[in-house]
């Protein structure tokens, strides 16, 4: 994710870390919801097209997921696009935005959307319970990596290293 | 166990969708060639796109399609209601239309049409969402599906109306085409946010529950169902698309004329022009979505 766009002078090119990493916190949080949708559904067929056990609030909830999931990909891909264009893309802050959308993501799925919506679960007809672990642990550790370079990006910047 | 969705033929409704659809090709197609033989630029993909549309109509209205009887009427409902409204809408069909018309009173008539006050609140998108979403949870969710199946007219009826608003929708989100009132970002996004859900629902419902009244097998409804959330997702994502290639070519616009003009105040970000604008800004050079922009001559 380097910048090879050149700097445009006139509307100041200064980078935007706070915006780079609030995209690409985007990006990651659409990513993982399709890699989930792609990888569980699709691939291995462990989630269920619908499980009738579905109460109508986790039908909404799933299917509000799914379509922001499309839209945010596709939003995302703009704005990333927009910040390469116009040379204010901060690198360092976009790995980091990334990480933090896709930990959050997956815990937010794993916390809200399977335990506590019981929207689906990762897999039938098996105790789910080192799934639940291994699923959530996962996000969190997803999460945390991503704080990690944010903070280590963020001091980066304020000891005047070159951004990016 | 009825099949209660036979089709026997095609009936008004579809001769009429067909011959509409294949009038409007040949005429779009006309149109780009004059424009083109006067020495303006017309991107192919427009026609292509249009083209295709055209094609699509007439399949889906006359077409035989695959699988049960639920999942062939999915199919039709996708291409006509969804997949061609959008491939139109790209092809930016009224513009061509102003730009083609040699002066006279259908010249004239016609911006006066898409400017009317009704045109501009049936395109208020949140309202071409209701009626083209909404008239699908009523034909699914009410007596109205089992209905058609016995009334060729009452099915002829749907179908127009699944054509007329699918083409709305994809008008009143895409706005690529000049009308009254250019609604922003926010409005259009968020319409098409929860149509998509709306649709999507829609879909997972049908997986398990067949509209009232009618007698499809499961596995026909299923792979009809699946038909209908994924195939959904394909066009909400063309729209999704078409959005941001809107959004990306207006703000880089606004950023090149910032730059041209000096700094200018930050919340001034405009929608895209109006594609009519009779003078393109000289030195704006043409990106490769330039299919999507408004056609300019090379200098």
């Amino acid at each position: 994710m380097s910048t090879s766009t050149p700097p445009d002078t006139a509307s100041g090119s200064r980078r935007r870390p706070g915006r780079s990493m609030a995209v690409c916190a985007l990006v990651g949080a659409a990513v993982m919801a399709a890699v989930d949708e792609i990888v569980f559904h699709q691939i291995l067929g462990w989630h269920h097209f619908y499980d009738r056990a579905t109460t109508s609030v986790g039908l909404l909830s799933d299917g509000l997921l799914h379509t922001a999931e499309l839209l945010a990909l596709c939003a995302g891909f703009f704005l990333y696009a927009d910040l390469r264009r116009s040379g204010s893309l901060a690198a360092h802050h976009a790995w980091a935005g990334l990480l933090v959308g896709m930990g959050a993501f997956q815990l937010f799925d794993g916390l809200v959307d399977h335990k506590l919506l019981r929207v689906h679960q990762i897999r039938y007809g098996v105790d789910v319970t080192p799934y639940d672990w291994a699923w959530n642990l996962a996000g969190l550790l997803l999460l945390l990596t991503g704080v990690a370079l944010a903070v280590r990006a963020q001091r980066r910047r304020t000891d005047g290293e070159p951004p990016g | 166990m009825t099949p209660a969705h036979v089709h026997p033929g095609p009936g008004p409704g579809e001769l009429l969708i067909a011959g509409t659809a294949l009038s409007l090709t040949v005429a779009y197609l006309a149109a780009a060639e004059r424009l083109r033989r006067r020495g303006d630029v017309w991107p192919g993909g427009r026609d292509a796109a249009f083209a295709l549309g055209g094609l699509g109509t007439v399949w889906a209205a006359l077409g035989e399609a695959w699988g049960g009887p639920f999942t062939q009427h999915v199919v039709r409902h996708l291409v006509l209601g969804m997949g061609a409204p959008l491939l139109f809408v790209t092809a930016r069909p009224l513009t061509l239309a102003l730009r083609a018309l040699a002066p006279g009173p259908v010249r004239r008539r016609l911006p006066a049409l898409a400017h009317s006050g009704v045109v501009a609140l049936l395109l208020f998108p949140p309202l071409a969402a209701v009626l083209d979403i909404g008239g699908l949870w009523l034909l699914y969710r009410t007596e109205l599906f089992a209905a058609t199946g016995h009334r060729p007219l009452l099915h002829g009826v749907v179908m127009v109306h699944m054509a007329a608003a699918g083409l709305l929708f994809s008008l009143a989100v895409g706005q690529l085409d000049p009308v009254r009132r250019r609604r922003g970002l926010a409005v259009r996004g968020t319409t098409l946010l929860v149509a998509g859900v709306a649709h999507g629902v829609l879909a997972r419902t049908l997986y398990a529950q067949p509209p009232p009244g009618t007698g499809f097998t499961p596995v026909d409804l299923q792979q009809g169902a699946q038909w209908m959330y994924y195939g959904g997702d394909l066009v909400e994502a063309g729209l999704a698309v078409l959005l941001g290639v809107g959004w990306y070519t207006a703000t880089g616009r606004a950023r090149a004329r910032r730059r041209r003009r000096g700094p200018a105040p930050a919340h001034a970000l405009p929608l895209p022009p109006a594609p009519v604008s009779p003078s393109p800004s000289p030195g704006t050079r043409r990106g490769s979505w330039s299919y999507l922009e408004f056609p300019r001559k090379e200098a």
